[in-house]
């Protein structure tokens, strides 16, 4: 059983200081790092596999201290964005690389057996330029396991993949979670990699951390405004912008319910005949986008701009279209106020 | 007709730009070319076949190859490792050093010979210094060796510089953490990644040292045996050519040039064979593409 403990690390590259974090990884558990460009992610998986000197905290594995320990004896292996193959060596060579440095008896077994495994046989002599970007993909996740980890820091896993492919490494990803036990950290810009690999998320802003925790909580209530876009709010309204529409009914009531860095809420909807009750608003449709049940209108509701679901209900085909008025309801419950948070407010 | 929709015709201006380089470049090409055609054709094939048998001929041409192996081995092993530090690291006064490696590119020759000489002739502190240690540097393989490595060091250096920094640096760190120490991470990924444009970086030099004459002809105008080049007395084969010049034997300068540039053009056809084939990394860095 391993367990690895990041406790108040901090480090610094040039003048970008990030953390302090705290994070404890079990034994087959994953953790998705989430943030703008910019916010720490990268350099926290470089320091915490060693390859950015720690300015405080402790690395600790089992509860022994590791935060020293040179990143080639750490345990720790780490895929950078670009994945790092090396273009010299053939898909095979590059996957018995690991096992070459520590002079892995057997090694050849090993590499057939990975090969076979991530159905890279029938590229095993080809070079890595010669290879698509999902089967780069897998000779990475190949080469990383014939390191032997004992902790797997991935940089944007999913990065310029097509739909398919990304289904397939968020598979391959998952069975390395689950058969192998193999703890994860993935720095991600991908929701879904955050919401179906992740049991947790680590949400960091200019080098701080906004949130840490298990998914749900975040999903119910995002903290601000980059939580809520990451995790598919479609209407997040920063508080400057509701700030010069308070003097419309529409923006003072979303006003009132906003938090210091704004309100999100998912999309709207048309009123119903069931909820007479609720305030119902009325916008002008900018663009409409048709969608399989109905279409997802954009409305100019005064100067702010509302994501809105119209339905193909009740046998109508039909849905308002540019310039039309279309009505909505958004129930005092969905809006979600937010923290403020330090990008540019608009 | 069938026309492929693939294949984009070029627009009129593509038209004009390519005939434009074309004919600009050609002009080039004449330029190098004629001039060699001029000195292949003056002589006679017989007279290349009769210095190229000629005993004083293939000794120069020996030695020079000799002497510039020499020089080139000492370029990359004192070069390599500069132009590593200038990619990799910053250092105060790195712009210094970078402006004062290229300076000898822009020495005349001749001064190149001058200044080494006021500084290793016998009876200078140095010189006397290389006269003990058995390593005399006037009229000896030395001269003509450090001649060359001070003419086409630059070469070296800024070469395997470009190449060490075309290495990513995310592959170095990838590889760390796949269990390579620093020694292995520069072993395994740096030095084969960048070895083609240090390979490029030594053939330049190499032509560089083969082409030199203005320094030889004050330093070591005339080479004696001395370790560790045993053979007779001869001179490098440039100072060779000009001495028969000199001695208006001109079908027999001609003759020893047209052997000296097919040996050249030799040694540049196998090394590009050598990537060809694999045999050397055919991989980014370097001066050629």
């Amino acid at each position: 059983m391993s367990r690895w403990e990041l406790r108040g690390v901090s480090a610094q590259v040039g003048s970008f200081e990030m953390g302090p974090v705290d994070l404890d990884l079990a034994e087959g558990e994953a953790v998705a790092v989430v943030g703008r460009s910019g916010a720490g992610k990268t350099t926290l998986l470089r320091a915490a596999c060693g390859l950015v000197p720690l300015r405080e905290g402790v690395i600790l594995r089992d509860g022994i201290d590791r935060s020293t320990t040179p990143p080639e004896r750490r345990g720790t292996v780490f895929v950078p964005q670009g994945l790092g193959l090396l273009p010299h060596r053939t898909v095979e060579r590059n996957v018995r690389y690991p096992m070459e440095l520590r002079r892995t008896p057997s090694a050849s077994a090993v590499v057939d057996s990975l090969l076979e495994e991530f159905g890279l046989v029938p590229f095993r002599n080809r070079f890595p330029g010669q290879l698509s970007t999902g089967q780069q993909q897998r000779v990475a996740v190949a080469r990383s396991l014939a390191a032997d980890p004992e902790l797997l820091l991935w940089d944007e896993p999913l990065s310029a993949l097509d739909v398919s492919s990304r289904d397939e490494l968020l598979d391959t990803l998952l069975a390395v979670r689950t058969r192998k036990r193999i703890p994860i950290v993935v720095v991600t810009h991908d929701a879904s990699v955050a919401l179906s690999l992740a049991d947790r998320l680590l949400l960091l802003d200019a080098g701080t951390v906004r949130y840490s925790g298990a998914v749900g909580p975040l999903l119910a209530a995002p903290v601000d405004r980059f939580a809520a876009r990451f995790l598919g709010y479609e209407n997040v309204l920063s508080r400057n912008a509701l700030a010069t529409e308070r003097t419309s009914p529409f923006g003072r009531w979303l006003w009132d319910r906003s938090g210091p860095g704004g309100v999100c809420f998912l999309a709207a909807r048309e009123p119903r005949a069931e909820d007479p009750s609720q305030q119902v608003w009325t916008g002008t449709v900018r663009r409409r986008d048709l969608v399989p049940g109905g279409a997802r209108l954009t409305l100019a509701v005064d100067g702010l701009a509302i994501k809105v679901f119209a339905p193909f209900s009740n046998g109508r085909a039909e849905v308002p279209g540019p310039a039309q008025p279309a009505r909505f309801v958004i129930s005092e419950r969905d809006l979600k106020p937010l923290g403020a948070s330090t990008d540019s407010d608009s | 007709m069938h026309v492929s929709l693939s294949r984009r015709r070029p627009s009129p201006t593509s038209w004009a730009g390519t005939i434009l380089s074309a004919v600009l470049g050609a002009s080039l090409l004449l330029l190098l070319f004629l001039p060699l055609y001029s000195l292949f054709t003056f002589a006679p094939w017989s007279t290349l076949v009769s210095e190229g048998s000629d005993a004083g001929v293939q000794t120069a041409i020996g030695f020079t190859l000799y002497a510039s192996g020499i020089a080139v081995g000492l370029t990359l092993v004192l070069g390599v490792p500069l132009g590593y530090l200038l990619a990799r690291r910053n250092f105060p006064g790195k712009s210094i050093v970078e402006a004062a490696v290229t300076l000898p590119l822009a020495v005349p020759h001749l001064i190149v010979g001058l200044a080494l000489l006021f500084l290793l002739a016998p009876g200078t502190p140095l010189g006397s210094l290389a006269d003990r240690l058995g390593v005399p540097v006037f009229g000896t393989i030395w001269g003509v060796v450090l001649v060359m490595v001070y003419v086409s060091a630059p070469y070296t250096v800024f070469a395997s510089q470009i190449a060490f920094r075309a290495v990513d640096e995310r592959l170095l760190e990838a590889s760390r953490c796949l269990g390579a120490t620093p020694s292995q991470s520069f072993a395994t990924v740096t030095v084969p990644l960048a070895a083609r444009g240090i390979v490029s970086g030594g053939l330049l030099s190499w032509a560089r040292s083969v082409s030199e004459i203005g320094g030889f002809l004050i330093l070591a105008y005339s080479v004696r045996p001395s370790p560790p080049y045993y053979g007779p007395e001869t001179s490098p084969i440039s100072v060779y050519i000009y001495n028969l010049y000199q001695i208006g034997t001109l079908p027999g300068a001609a003759a020893v040039s047209s052997l000296f540039l097919l040996i050249a053009f030799a040694i540049f056809l196998a090394v590009r064979l050598a990537e060809r084939a694999g045999r050397l990394p055919a991989l980014p860095g370097g001066f050629f593409p």
